[in-house]
């Protein structure tokens, strides 16, 4: 068989099993936003309504903006959070040598974890009555004993941000110390001779050559903020009331639980649009290297 | 054994001209050289005889058949690559015998080619090896041996000595030198190294942006240089070039002092090439044009004189006992009857 | 003070830091590993030193529980889904690491893209045609759903991991004699093995910790592991010890095969762009 041939065959399962499973139901999806769709009413699927479900969301759903609010904050926080303390414990690791080898081999464990177990374990470390947490700051700063972490809007949500940096640390950590491990030993050594500091040598030779990794983190975190919800789910399920209800908690409350499918699909499309510039930004890293 | 004929061969990357309408033959049982900097399609050209890289136009004959729609495998050709291309999974053993293998060669006959062939390059101990346990010299054994199990009708060949280190590059020129004289098979040898041409082809075609400038014997190509390209690229350190005019059977520098009679009609504007062994040194007075030595240079077998008067430098090959340093004055003189003319605007050589 | 002791004192507080960062990121794994192995009474004591017992992990396994049923239903998914995922992925990104294809960027980007696509997105639509056609809460659907997150991961990993065989070896196997279906059988599979099995674990972690589609599309049958997690708090409470025995199902095995995998982890979950 000549290659121009079957170089076409061998991508087409491929092609055919994400034009399934990831295309038909992005465009699907898009369909349903303009229909009824209410999951218990046979045929509401294809009544269509034009662009009431997208007008509903703006203009009388203020939980529809809440949920927006409380993503864009958990996304902004999270992703500084992580990428800072990412930054700081990669130029920790990144020296090698034996101890922290096997620290960068421990730090593998916590991205293993399934996000939903983490939620699960924050869940019962914050517990009021016997949490790990309750026990270490009553004992510290007993103002804080007995404190309901999880019943309170402001604290629940300061948990939810904490459990998603602690997930992700360890990974963008990895990720970095690749990206620093990549840097021109060289360049560094010949600022040092140059007689730059350890801070200027930081800021003028390594941060410059390690912006682009950087910008690929801070992409990739990104998207994942956006789409958080197996961790919420375990931990607050969106609670206290919906002051940690994330925009992906939203949609599958009104498609899942209120059975109302076509509003829940033009409220995930609404959040696929950021995703599209993300994914462009991140597309342009991969595709920029020759 | 045969030969490989290419007839207006083309190849074109969008604009890119990587090989531009280019006929060779190359005969039966010669070994031809491809030479020419990086970039210039020697590569390509090997490529696509090869038929990893298809062309844009033009036709590849190996012996009585025309090979351009035929795969890799069906044109009976063998490759020894830059990087080698060794299969790291598999041992020494079996990479010489891949190629007997995929061929449905029985097993006997299998186990006692790839032994002769072991034989013949050195490696017969290493055969249980992978290749990573073998030195970088071994690896391009592994590589010729592999190639040399079948008789292919041509070798071919991509700069298979440049990952060697300059000791190693030496021996095993010679190896590969005697190792052609035995076989006896067309071979296609592509290189940026002129010592590897001119030591080991029959002839050699100098190439540049995808055109072959010249084609030769090793000889041709270094006492005829058919045009400036070819006598700037051959020769080490390479060919002086003085840019002047002819009058009176005189050449005249640019600079105005009449420096060497030639055997040409006058000319206004010609570039004279001398290649620094064909110019003298005496002792200042004592030859044609008295100078300043600008850089001394001694190499244990010869010495190499940079010599200068205006902006012109000259190079010049001294006895490996002439003793001399910077700013000094000597007298050289040019060798009349190794002298090159050559047209400054079309490059070309100016017949005498 | 000299350049020595600086230094000295310099990497003393460096060390310092990590081992803080070392227990800040153990800490929630040994509350759950020392609550799996706690008796009901003390998880609400906060002991650090308690009898450890192991009867919490045949508890899991029993009737209401059942965690075997889930354990089975988990592996067999993520195995499935593993082992359709990686042929065809490694088929798709030969292919796209060797030849010039038509509209490859497109197709390229487009698999890219398709891993960011929120999986509320995906799911949607899903629902409403298993429900037609009867997949709700059955392993085969979640397979399909499945595919979705791991196919996208699995072309680019194994495309990273084919663009790293020297193209050399390759043509050298073509001019010796072989077939360009015979390459990829002799050459570019073996050389590539490490490779795959990486990709196949990798894409084995994702889909046993995917949550969001079992969590729509199934509810008895086809229930996985960490669904189970979400049960146990609906039905009982929370009882901490056996949630943590569970949890302990869930993640040691990925320990385990990260742990394996490890050097390739990071590239792999940035399919190449950082290198």
């Amino acid at each position: 068989m000549r290659d121009a041939t079957l170089k076409y065959l061998l991508v087409l399962p491929a092609v055919l099993v994400v034009l399934a499973t990831a295309i038909w139901p992005l465009i699907e999806s898009l369909r349903l936003s303009f229909t009824v769709g209410r999951l218990n009413r046979p045929g509401s699927l294809d009544q269509y309504l034009g662009f009431e479900n997208f007008a509903w969301a703006f203009l009388y759903e203020p939980a529809f903006w809440n949920s927006v609010t409380v993503t864009a904050i958990y996304t902004v926080l999270t992703v500084a959070l992580t990428t800072i303390l990412a930054l700081g414990l990669a130029l920790l690791l990144a020296p090698g040598g034996r101890f922290r080898s096997g620290v960068q081999a421990l730090l593998i464990l916590p991205f293993a974890m399934s996000p939903a177990l983490i939620g699960v374990s924050f869940r019962f470390m914050f517990n009021p009555e016997f949490g790990l947490f309750d026990a270490f700051f009553g004992v510290m700063i007993p103002p804080l004993a007995d404190v309901s972490w999880l019943a309170d809007p402001v604290l629940a949500f300061a948990v939810c941000v904490m459990a998603d940096v602690w997930g992700w640390i360890p990974f963008l950590t990895l990720v970095l110390i690749g990206g620093l491990a990549s840097i021109p030993q060289d360049t560094i050594e010949a600022a040092q001779v140059d007689g730059a500091s350890g801070w200027r040598v930081f800021r003028d030779v390594t941060l410059p050559q390690l912006a682009p990794v950087l910008g690929v983190v801070v992409i990739l975190k990104s998207i994942f903020s956006l789409k958080t919800f197996d961790q919420i789910f375990m931990l607050t399920n969106g609670g206290p009331g919906t002051a940690t209800q994330t925009l992906s908690h939203y949609i599958y409350f009104n498609g899942m639980k209120y059975g109302q499918i076509g509003y829940a699909a033009s409220v995930a499309w609404l959040m696929v649009i950021p995703m599209i510039f993300l994914t462009y930004a991140y597309a342009r890293f991969v595709f920029r290297r020759p | 054994m045969a030969e490989v004929v290419l007839r207006n061969l083309t190849k074109r990357w969008g604009d890119f001209v990587g090989v531009d309408n280019q006929s060779l033959e190359i005969r039966d049982r010669e070994f031809l050289v491809l030479l020419g900097p990086s970039g210039c399609g020697k590569t390509t050209t090997m490529r696509m005889i090869a038929g990893l890289e298809e062309p844009t136009g033009g036709e590849i004959w190996i012996g009585d058949r025309q090979v351009n729609d035929d795969l890799p495998k069906d044109r009976d050709v063998a490759m020894v690559f830059q990087n080698y291309g060794l299969y790291p999974h598999m041992t020494v053993y079996d990479n010489i015998a891949y190629p007997l293998k995929v061929r449905g060669t029985p097993r006997s006959e299998i186990r006692h080619r790839v032994e002769a062939a072991a034989t013949k390059v050195e490696l017969a101990q290493f055969l249980d090896r992978k290749p990573r346990a073998l030195s970088g010299g071994q690896r391009q054994r592994v590589a010729l041996a592999r190639a040399i199990v079948r008789t292919p009708k041509v070798f071919l060949m991509d700069e298979p000595l440049s990952n060697l280190d300059a000791k190693l590059r030496v021996t095993m020129r010679a190896e590969l030198k005697h190792l052609s004289r035995e076989l006896m098979i067309t071979t296609i040898y592509v290189t940026h190294d002129q010592i590897e041409a001119m030591t080991l082809a029959d002839r050699v075609a100098v190439m540049k942006s995808g055109i072959i400038q010249q084609l030769g014997t090793p000889d041709e190509i270094y006492n005829n240089p058919a045009n400036l390209f070819v006598a700037g690229f051959i020769g080490s350190p390479p060919m002086n070039l003085i840019t002047g005019s002819i009058r009176d059977g005189m050449f005249v520098t640019s600079g105005g002092i009449r420096l060497v009679p030639v055997d040409s009609a006058d000319r206004q504007e010609v570039v004279l090439g001398v290649r620094p062994d064909d110019v003298r040194v005496s002792e200042e007075g004592q030859g044609d044009i008295d100078v300043r030595i600008y850089a001394f240079e001694n190499t244990g077998e010869a010495t190499l004189l940079t010599v200068q008067w205006g902006h012109q430098r000259v190079i010049a090959r001294g006895d490996r006992h002439l003793r001399k340093d910077q700013d000094d004055c000597v007298s050289i003189s040019l060798m009349a009857d190794h002298l090159h003319l050559f047209d400054p605007q079309s490059g070309v050589r100016i017949a005498s | 003070m000299t350049g020595r002791r600086k230094r000295q004192l310099a990497n003393g507080v460096q060390v310092l830091l990590i081992l803080i960062a070392i227990f800040v990121m153990l800490v929630p794994i040994i509350w759950i590993f020392m609550a799996a192995f706690k008796n009901h009474i003390d998880v609400f004591q906060l002991k650090l030193f308690f009898k450890p017992t192991l009867k919490n992990f045949p508890a899991v396994f029993e009737s209401p529980y059942s965690l075997g049923h889930k354990l089975m239903n988990s592996t067999l998914v993520a195995l499935v889904t593993v082992l359709l995922a990686i042929p065809i992925a490694t088929m798709a990104a030969y292919s796209f690491s060797r030849f010039r294809l038509t509209g490859e960027t497109t197709m390229l980007v487009t698999i890219l893209a398709t891993q960011f696509v929120p999986a509320v997105v995906i799911i949607l639509p899903f629902f409403v045609m298993f429900r037609d056609l009867g997949l709700l809460d059955t392993r085969v659907g979640l397979i399909l759903v499945n595919l979705s997150i791991v196919m996208p991961f699995a072309i680019w990993m194994i495309k990273g991991f084919i663009d790293g065989i020297p193209l050399d070896t390759e043509e050298a196997a073509m001019v010796d004699g072989s077939s360009r279906l015979q390459v990829i059988r002799n050459i570019v599979l073996p050389m590539a093995a490490p490779g795959l099995l990486t990709a196949g674990i990798f894409c084995f972690i994702i889909a046993w910790n995917e949550f969001l589609f079992a969590l729509i599309l199934t509810n008895k049958n086809a229930v996985t592991l960490p669904i189970g997690l979400a049960l146990f708090k609906a039905e009982e409470g929370d009882l901490w010890n056996l949630l943590s025995a569970a949890g302990i199902i869930i993640m040691v095995p990925m320990f385990v095969l990260a742990l394996i995998i490890r050097r390739y982890f990071v590239q792999g979950m940035t399919m190449g762009a950082v290198r």
